[in-house]
């Protein structure tokens, strides 16, 4: 509009480049995490050198050769030992981009050497820096690096392991002031505002700076929902076929089955990537394996041997003797294309597999019931199979009256204490047994020592104990914090100290009900279990004489899956086997009913939702920017619409439509029409706006159509042509 | 309101140029007296003695070929001075007519507001029935009649204001005004000769005029474009400050303004600047404000103002039926 639009001063142009760069350099932090890259420190250097030559705004030919000598020292420096510029250094730079090139040609990307590839990303910063001078600076179009940097720091932070969330405050902060400062200068230009009124600086600093600390202020006090959707890397590493989550070491693990257990403790990651489906006739603990050796910081196996191969059909490995009443069941497991342990999960009562590939070979580690999943002699991942089990049912009294002496062998394996183990816990155990005298009430008291005495459970903050600490003392005498690892580990220990052999086992939950359907195993329905990471757990199992191992079941929150009875009054007898009553006992084998409240057998937290929640919000993030892009654009993508509906032939009714859509484009650029301003009127001014006189042509056309109900004569390809560069004009 | 950025219509581009020789600076003037003789209406003149509205008049009657007659309104004056009389003539032995002012084509009706009432309405009747009875005979008025009424604001002394029912015959009331300052020197300059209305011959004959003034009955009004002349007519009777508002007589005068201007534009069909431009003065006589509104200093003029800009526009087609 006038010649000073041009002449911004120079305060504002360094600002809001300044600003550009530093946006730019949230592109480049999350390079140290997610590539490995082992210091970026060099590229930001090259960048800011890139982007202060850009805006010294000199000859090209003075800037070229800045940016090139400045890429060739940082390659040297890097990469050629060679003397800079010698004969030799040019021509090992010269054998490089050669190799890279023909490596490029035959396609095998990989070859390329790390010179050039770093060679690519300088010469990548240094079109970065001219276009950033572009948008920021010249077109003074911020609003698109602004949303791109937004979305690329969100994106990076949920799909790496980098932690973007200052990135985002830092990207926002920038933003607003940046956008703040173009949109004040284009206010500025739009009032012919001379331009050193921008000096006036407490005029429009303040209320900027005023602006910015408090949104960010708002923003970051006001509460926040926490993640929708689960955590999607483990879930894309599962997906991928990434080694299986678990373990420990790091200080947040992502839960999950791990083999590693020799230090438990830490917070845990709720990670609900689902690991295998199971068909069953009721609740089952899916048992993996048990490990014998406290060693107060965690557990480990002293007792992996000895080991035996069956084939499918003579795999048995039962926890019980055959005194235990038992019901044969069959049950379906389909492990998750993404589950990668080459391990066997069973119910209770193992007896035979069915459907599984030929070939399949099992490693039965006897004693802690660990089978490994073989093909010929190799590991390798059982997919589908169906197993035969012999589902127990314990009756009370048995339990109760099996008093017998322990075999030697049981008691030499299943009575380890660390001699570090602090007395207090034997001394706790003693009292909270003190008033049972059979070995089923006082594991049962142990096991209800848990739900009430001021435990809590939780998977975050919790804490690892210490290098003279021991675990369960830790956890039974401090915390009272933690998750399944802390109950089960710590109500193994306390019956250890009271002379009753327990062991600790690892499985996982039954998983979530999500549907019941008839088989061809059983006569009733059977309900269909999704297991996810989040249900692996660990629980307890006393060995009772002439009875075997009973599974028990200490986590609070947790219902123990296995079946109890009593023979003398199923009514009156002892309700509380299944702890806490969550899921009644009853319950357990009637697959009919599907329970509509959220199910506690799952981990605490209680998310439900899983994978497939998290396309539903990606697919509903995409509509949501995706409507939004559209309504930026809309004057845009309508305009071509319109222009080639137009091109078909005029008529009436598309000219008026047309011309209306005209007056709501121009009323959005700022020549806004007054309802009570004739559009001859308002012709006039767009034209002195635009210093054309299209408009008013167009108009008299328009007037002839409206005014005199006359479109028989239109000159479609007139008015075609002068609607269309008006539009231009409009949108440009 | 800039009439030079479109074409007037040929023949009356020629008499408004022909008017500018004589007159200066009263273009709009001009313009609004066309409007209302090719729409067969009156136009009534209120300003101050010696602007220039007998000049004007006697102009555009000298351009258009026609009969241009005078009639000086005193209290004394009576009907029969308006419209004539029949004298006995003693050689025919019988009553013979002698036409009065009012059978010209183009009549001043000077300070019409100082006359009685019943002369007065010797000459609104005129106006109105394109014919006169005397003595029993009805006289047809020439073809085209167009009366300029002037009045002057000023002398309430002794002057018997127009009632509504009669103000409502002019289809527009303007006012002359001084011409600046650079207007009257030039003014000046060009009388210190030979008046120049003694050069101008005319440019239009009187059948040609006849003939426009058909063609501008054929000039096209859109419903939109009623729709938006309704809008203003009704805008005046709802407003709080106007006591009486315009008639529906003043829809039609506004309506056929409209046809004329845009006529004079050479255009056949009606736009609503055509209707914005032409509202005051067709409006602004036909309404009585409240009291309370003329006490403080509210004028009709700036109510059309108000209402002009509260009216919106139909930019889109089948609005209303």
């Amino acid at each position: 509009m006038n010649e000073q639009t041009n002449e911004q001063p120079f305060i504002y142009k360094l600002t809001i480049y300044v600003i550009g760069f530093l946006l730019f350099c949230e592109w480049l932090l999350p390079l140290e995490t997610i590539t490995n890259t082992d210091d970026v420190s060099i590229f930001f250097i090259y960048a800011a050198f890139c982007f202060f030559v850009s805006f010294l705004q000199v000859q090209w030919w003075i800037s070229m050769p800045l940016k090139f000598i400045g890429l060739a020292f940082i390659l040297d420096g890097l990469y050629i030992a060679e003397r800079i510029f010698s004969r030799d250094w040019f021509s090992v730079v010269y054998d490089q981009i050669i190799f890279n090139i023909q490596v490029i040609q035959t396609q095998e990307w990989w070859q390329m050497t790390p010179l050039f590839r770093s060679l690519l990303f300088l010469i990548l910063l240094w079109l970065m820096s001219y276009l950033l001078f572009y948008w920021f600076v010249v077109a003074k179009r911020m609003l698109i690096f602004v949303v791109l940097t937004l979305v690329y720091v969100t994106v990076i932070d949920t799909f790496t392991f980098y932690d973007g969330k200052w990135a985002i405050v830092r990207t926002f902060i920038l933003a607003m002031a940046a956008l703040g400062m173009s949109s004040f200068a284009k206010e500025m230009d739009k009032e012919s505002i001379p331009s050193h009124w921008f000096k006036r600086v407490h005029l429009w600093v303040l209320p900027l700076l005023g602006v910015i600390v408090f949104s960010t202020a708002a923003a970051y006090a006001s509460p926040k929902l926490s993640p929708q959707w689960p955590d999607p890397v483990p879930y894309l590493k599962s997906a991928t076929g990434g080694p299986g989550p678990g373990g420990s070491g790091a200080a947040i693990q992502k839960v999950g089955y791990g083999e590693n257990d020799s230090r438990l403790g830490g917070s845990f990651v709720q990670d609900n990537t689902p690991v295998f489906r199971a068909m069953a006739d009721g609740d089952r603990y899916w048992r993996i394996e048990s490990k014998d050796t406290y060693t107060g910081k965690g557990w480990v196996d002293s007792l992996d041997q000895p080991t035996n191969i069956y084939d499918a059909e003579n795999l048995e490995y039962k926890t019980f003797t055959d005194n235990v009443e038992v019901e044969e069941q069959t049950a379906m497991i389909q492990m998750n294309n993404g589950a990668t342990f080459q391990k066997l999960v069973y119910p209770y009562g193992l007896g035979s597999l069915l459907r599984t590939p030929s070939e399949s070979n099992f490693r039965l580690h006897e004693n802690t019931g660990e089978i490994d999943t073989l093909r010929g002699d190799s590991p390798a991942k059982l997919n589908n199979y169906v197993v035969n089990y012999e589902f127990p049912s314990f009756e009370y009294g048995q339990l109760r009256e099996a008093t017998g002496e322990d075999p030697a062998e049981i008691q030499e394996n299943y009575l380890q204490l660390p001699d570090s183990l602090p007395s207090r816990v034997q001394n706790l155990a003693s009292q909270i047994v003190a008033d049972e005298d059979n070995r089923y009430d006082k594991a049962k008291a142990v096991e209800q020592y848990f739900s009430s005495n001021g435990f809590e459970y939780s998977t975050t903050d919790v804490d690892v104990p210490s290098e003279n600490e021991d675990y369960v003392d830790q956890f039974l005498f401090e915390s009272q914090l933690g998750y399944c690892d802390n109950y089960s580990t710590s109500m193994v220990v306390l019956l250890r100290s009271q002379g009753i052999p327990a062991r600790w086992v690892k499985g996982f939950t039954a998983g979530e009900r999500i549907d019941s359907e008839a088989t061809e195993f059983s006569e009733d329905l059977q309900n269909t279990y999704q297991v996810t990471s989040a249900n692996a757990h660990s629980w307890v199992e006393v060995y009772f004489p002439e009875i075997g191992w009973v599974p028990f079941e200490p986590t609070q929150g947790f219902s123990n899956n296995t079946d109890f009875y009593s023979d003398i009054d199923t009514d009156s007898e002892d309700p509380t086997a299944g702890q806490t009553g969550d899921t009644p006992d009853q319950n357990m084998g009637n697959p009919q009913e599907i329970e509509e409240a959220e199910s506690n057998t799952d981990t605490a937290g209680g998310t439900s939702s899983n994978g497939s929640f998290m396309w539903l919000y990606i697919l509903l993030g995409l509509v949501v920017i995706t409507g939004i892009i559209l309504y930026f654009t809309r004057f845009r993508w309508m305009s071509s619409l319109l222009k080639r509906r137009f091109r078909k032939g005029g008529s009436a009714d598309r000219y008026e439509q047309a011309y209306q859509f005209l007056l709501k484009v121009l009323a959005h650029k700022g020549v806004k029409r007054n309802p009570e301003q004739t559009l001859r009127d308002y012709a006039r001014s767009v034209d002195s706006h635009y210093q054309t006189n299209e408009m008013r042509q167009l108009t008299n056309h328009y007037e002839r159509m409206l005014y005199r109900n006359d479109h028989q004569n239109m000159q479609w390809n007139k008015v075609t042509e002068l609607w269309e560069n008006l539009i231009k004009k409009a949108l440009s | 309101m800039s009439q030079q950025t479109f074409l007037l219509q040929p023949k009356i581009s020629e008499v408004i140029t022909n008017i500018n020789k004589v007159m200066i600076g009263k273009e709009e003037a001009a313009l609004l007296s066309l409007v209302a003789l090719l729409a067969k209406g009156h136009v009534l003149l209120e300003d101050v003695p010696g602007v220039g509205k007998t000049m004007l008049v006697k102009t555009l009657a000298k351009s258009l070929d026609c009969d241009f007659k005078r009639i000086q309104f005193t209290p004394d004056l009576l009907p029969s001075d308006v419209t004539g009389v029949s004298i006995y003539n003693p050689k025919e032995m019988e009553f013979e007519f002698r036409p009065g002012p009012i059978l010209g084509n183009v009549v001043l009706a000077d300070e019409i507001n100082r006359t009685s009432p019943k002369t007065q309405s010797a000459l609104l009747e005129g106006m109105e029935e394109t014919s006169i009875t005397v003595d029993g005979n009805t006289v047809p008025l020439s073809e085209p009649f167009f009366v300029m009424a002037t009045q002057n604001p000023i002398e309430y002394e002794g002057t018997y204001p127009l009632p509504e029912a009669q103000l409502d015959r002019f289809l527009l009331k303007m006012k002359m005004g001084y011409p600046s300052a650079k207007q009257e020197m030039e003014m000046l300059s060009r009388t210190s000769g030979a008046h120049p209305i003694t050069t101008i011959s005319s440019v239009l004959s009187r059948d040609e005029l006849v003939g426009l003034q058909k063609e501008v009955e054929e000039v096209y009004v859109d419903t939109t474009v009623n729709r938006y002349i309704i809008d203003l007519i009704t805008g005046t009777r709802e407003h709080d400050s106007v006591y009486l508002g315009v008639s529906p007589r003043g829809s039609i005068s506004l309506m056929k303004a409209a046809k004329a201007y845009a006529f004079i534009h050479d255009r056949d069909y009606v736009v609503p600047d055509d209707v914005q431009y032409l509202a005051p003065f067709v409006l602004a006589h036909r309404m009585i404000l409240t009291s309370e509104a003329r006490f403080e200093g509210t004028t009709a003029e700036t109510i059309i103002e108000g209402l002009l800009s509260s009216t919106s526009i139909p930019v889109k087609r089948n609005i209303g039926e």
